[in-house]
């Protein structure tokens, strides 16, 4: 229990520390904080609050405290106090200064959150996530090492603000080199496709409390990185850039979308949607690096505005439904769709919360992953006139690319909601009678969440004002007059909710006769209900080019061979992307069977590698 | 002025129903219902009672208000004429109409029933399907005439790549007022029927709250459908209307249903429609 306190308490303390270094750096711009400049200057560690860290310090406050709610009543003890040191070295991440620093913090984000992942180390698939976990943040890593590293031996220093002042002479070449670098090592991180394959791995088998803050905050981390370098280490870059990550990003999007729906795994199928709005987060950018090389600084910052609004409301809606999917998995023991249902009739807290996620995660007002979408949308368009052909058709694409992702996550989040909150439960005969949830911690946690994702989508200024004066501080612009928002009349919203309560009232006042369902007459029973799977049957048909989906049909006979007593279905798709990732790492490990002559175990040896370094690194670093 | 229109568009919503129903059967030389008839069914559901299955969320309670506020806010905000101004842009507003849909597959899904749970997946697919070409489609305009409001739609000039964004649009139309390439209004078939099959489950004055959503919804798509046509007049946008519903009645007469796999066939002919009208816009430059 004193481990759980100390554990939510720390978190609690971090993220109001987050939540306080973002308002410092609002008020008084970028805050140099106290930091340690070692003997050898290549090595200092600089530590400080910019402005670019602002959006996402203000992401790590909210989910912080929310995630920290949620683990004073539900998950492992021992979790929770890895949760806090792992919130702690994300914060150290932003703030870190410097070369060494950021990359020191860096390398201890990965190692807790793996140890997170491994929780469950019980059980083999975790063991084989966590492995895939480890070793995706490791090559990453290297890539990030290797982009940074290349900076500082330009700029002869390791501090950001030294690297900054001399990114302008950068080389083409080195520029480039440093670019795809960094988008191949946050990228990994962050979950782009194609580099995404670690997440679905991982997050089913994390805690939840883990998820939510894997998926709502460390992949935003990355992506702050990627922003880092683009726009402040290795600025100012050119238009191709925008053009790769506007790409990048639309393929992420679909892809990611696609695949979450034919996924029944809740918590899988949410890691497939943080690629998806990854992706969405990173079309902003791409958008924002397209006006920065066009000198058209508005248009940057209204991209960037979207980019980093959409950073927080992914962060609020994702931590949202993977703390409602903790709380399924705990009362009802699976996050399998095919098992699931009606679980509305008593979690009474958890499914409305999980509904005011779903809503926002699919972009319907008047939730804030709709103004963030919005947002995006204009930005796509306002990049419009300026554009190249190719930037056009770019965009073009974009535009398309965003709707469709948009309807799919749609028909995802039906099919979540429908199958597991609505109708009746798929499972032959519950373990025990559901017992009533009652207003917990936990509960709060998800309320604090679900109030923060509808005052986002009502009031959106109150987050995208200072959220523009960060973007336009970083594009160069004067803050721009925002396109009118709220987007929405407030009388088109009242107009659904007048409906709500006209459909209450006439139910009150005229009363609904409860009868069986009628299905024009066919008996109902639950396992006749429509599952996951023949929900998203029609659309795996429509993208079979892309999902290539498998079936198996398996029929028993009874004593006739003319009536099957019993028919098994399975279905499942092909992950070329997973596949091709095996082959790859396949390559890897027979390599790391070739080098392993060097570990022979002996101690001495060793001593001496340790010594070879020190050595080395005097020498390279006077 | 809007507030008039929108009760205009109230108080015709079922007629337009009606007349596209006697039109349709008298080209198939029934004599057909009288043009009032969805009228009278409206008041005849609306004094019967409302039955829904037992164990069915107070989400089902809600839907039929919630899909009918949506209609109202489309009707609200759909410029009847040039010029009137368009609260809303077109993005909010493929987003708000996802809003009817998403509460309506839900309460589809929670009702039990396999036909509405086979009815909310179709509803959603094509829903996603028709989203993309939707924006593209009016997007077209308003790319080129600067932002995104309806108001921008006006001033497209119906050249050939118009009238491609018009055909896209005019299939979307198709699919979003459940029309027979499409869907099946007339029909309780259930292997065919999409939005008859949402609302299986509903019945007395809560189906008859959808049913008149779904009427006032179909003539603000048409109202929609008309601004990207020429004429700046309220006449000639009434016109227009009426000339949208005659010719969705003759493909409603001359078509048949095709198969459900062959809808997004279908939805993906109108997407490229759409793409082709904005690359000749690019082509011929700022027209």
């Amino acid at each position: 229990m004193t481990l759980r306190i100390v554990g939510v308490a720390a978190t609690i303390a971090v993220a109001l520390l987050a939540g306080w270094l973002a308002m410092l750096s609002l008020i008084h711009g970028d805050v140099a904080l106290p930091g340690l400049s070692a003997t050898l200057p290549m090595l200092r560690l600089d530590y400080g609050v910019s402005l670019l860290a602002v959006p996402f310090l203000a992401l790590l406050a909210f989910l912080g405290i929310a995630v920290a709610l949620w683990s004073g009543r539900r998950g492992a003890p021992l979790d929770t106090v890895l949760i806090a040191a792992f919130t702690a070295s994300m914060l150290v991440v932003l703030v870190a200064r410097s070369v060494t620093s950021f990359f020191l913090a860096w390398e201890a984000m990965s190692l807790v959150s793996a140890f997170l992942v491994v929780a469950h180390h019980e059980q083999r698939g975790v063991r084989r996530a966590a492995f895939v976990y480890l070793g995706i943040a490791q090559t990453g890593a290297l890539c990030v090492l290797a982009a940074l590293v290349l900076l500082a031996l330009h700029a002869g220093s390791p501090a950001f603000a030294a690297i900054a002042r001399a990114a302008p002479a950068l080389a083409p070449g080195l520029r480039t080199t440093v670019f795809v670098l960094a988008l191949v090592g946050f990228g990994s991180k962050a979950g782009l496709m194609p580099l995404h394959f670690w997440l679905p791995l991982a997050h089913p088998v994390a805690p939840a409390n883990a998820s939510a803050m894997l998926s709502g905050a460390m992949l935003k981390v990355a992506l702050y990185g990627l922003c880092l370098v683009v726009f402040a280490l290795a600025a100012p870059g050119p238009a191709n850039w925008g053009i790769a990550l506007v790409a990048i990003g639309t393929f992420s999007s679909v892809g990611g979308v696609l695949y979450a729906l034919v996924d029944h795994d809740l918590k899988r199928l949410l890691a497939y949607h943080s690629v998806e709005n990854v992706g969405i987060i990173v079309i902003g950018l791409g958008v924002a690096q397209l006006g920065l090389a066009s000198g058209n600084a508005p248009l940057a910052a209204l991209a960037l505005t979207a980019a980093f609004f959409h950073t927080i409301n992914h962060g609020l809606f994702k931590g949202l439904l993977f703390l409602g999917a903790g709380t399924v998995s705990e009362t009802e023991g699976t996050v399998d769709l095919e098992r699931l249902g009606g679980l509305w009739g008593h979690l009474v807290w958890t499914a409305p919360l999980f509904l005011i996620g779903c809503a926002a995660i699919t972009g319907l007002p008047p939730f804030n992953g709709f103004a963030s979408e919005w947002l995006t949308f204009q930005s796509l368009i306002a990049g419009w006139p300026a554009g190249t052909a190719a930037v056009k058709l770019v965009l073009l694409a974009s535009v398309a690319g965003l709707a469709l992702t948009g309807g799919l996550a749609a028909a995802c989040f039906v099919k979540v909601f429908g199958v597991v909150f609505l109708g009746r439960s798929r499972r032959e005969a519950p373990a025990r009678a559901p017992v009533r949830e009652r207003f917990d911690l936990s509960a709060l946690g998800l309320a604090v969440l679900a109030a923060l994702c509808t005052l986002f989508g009502l009031v959106p200024m109150l987050a995208v004002a200072p959220l523009n004066h960060v973007a336009a501080a970083i594009a160069g612009a004067v803050p721009i007059p925002m396109p009118a928002l709220p987007v929405l009349p407030a009388t088109l919203i009242l107009l659904p909710l007048a409906g709500a309560l006209l459909a209450a009232l006439l139910a009150a006042q005229r009363g609904v006769r409860r009868v069986p369902t009628w299905t024009c007459g066919s008996p109902v029973t639950p396992a006749a209900q429509y599952t996951a799977t023949a929900f998203s049957k029609p659309l795996r048909t429509i993208f079979a080019f892309a999902l290539l989906p498998e079936r198996q049909r398996v029929y028993e006979f009874g004593p006739s061979r003319w009536f099957a007593r019993r028919i098994r279905y399975r279905t499942e798709s092909r992950y070329l992307i997973d596949e091709a990732a095996r082959y790859f790492s396949a390559a890897v490990l027979r390599l790391a069977r070739r080098t392993r002559i060097v570990q022979s175990g002996s101690l001495r040896l060793y001593l001496a590698y340790a010594l070879a370094a020190l050595v080395l690194t005097v020498a390279l670093t006077r | 002025m809007s507030v008039l229109a929108t009760v205009l568009l109230i108080a015709f919503a079922p007629l337009v129903q009606g007349a596209m129903k006697r039109l349709r059967a008298r080209l198939q030389r029934r004599p057909g219902p009288a043009v009032i008839q969805p009228y009278r069914d409206l008041v005849k559901l609306w004094r019967k009672d409302a039955l829904l299955p037992e164990g069915a969320s107070v989400l089902t309670v809600l839907a039929p208000g919630i899909v009918l506020g949506v209609a109202l806010a489309f009707a609200a905000v759909v410029p009847i004429a040039a010029g009137a101004p368009a609260a809303i842009d077109v993005v909010a507003l493929v987003f708000l109409l996802a809003v009817g849909r998403f509460v309506l597959s839900l309460a589809a899904l929670d009702t039990r029933s396999a036909f509405a749970g086979m009815a909310a997946s179709r509803e959603m697919t094509f829903g996603s399907l028709v989203e993309p070409t939707l924006l593209v489609a009016l997007l077209g305009g308003a790319a080129l005439g600067g932002g995104t409001g309806i108001a921008g739609l006006q001033h497209i000039p119906l050249g050939l790549a118009g009238m491609l964004a018009f055909a896209a649009f005019f299939l979307v139309l198709l699919s979003e007022t459940a029309r027979v390439p499409i869907d099946n209004q007339e029909t309780h078939y259930e292997l065919t029927m999409i939005h008859e099959g949402l609302v299986l489950e509903y019945a007395g004055w809560q189906l008859a709250l959808l049913q008149f959503a779904a009427y006032l919804q179909q003539l603000s798509w048409l109202f929609l459908a008309a601004l990207l046509l020429p004429g700046d007049t309220w006449w000639a946008h009434a016109l227009w209307v009426i000339a949208i519903a005659v010719a969705i009645t003759i493909v409603e007469t001359a078509w048949a249903k095709v198969r459900l796999f062959d809808v997004p066939q279908l939805l993906t002919t109108a997407f490229v429609l759409a793409a082709t009208s904005i690359g000749l816009r690019l082509l011929g430059g700022a027209e």
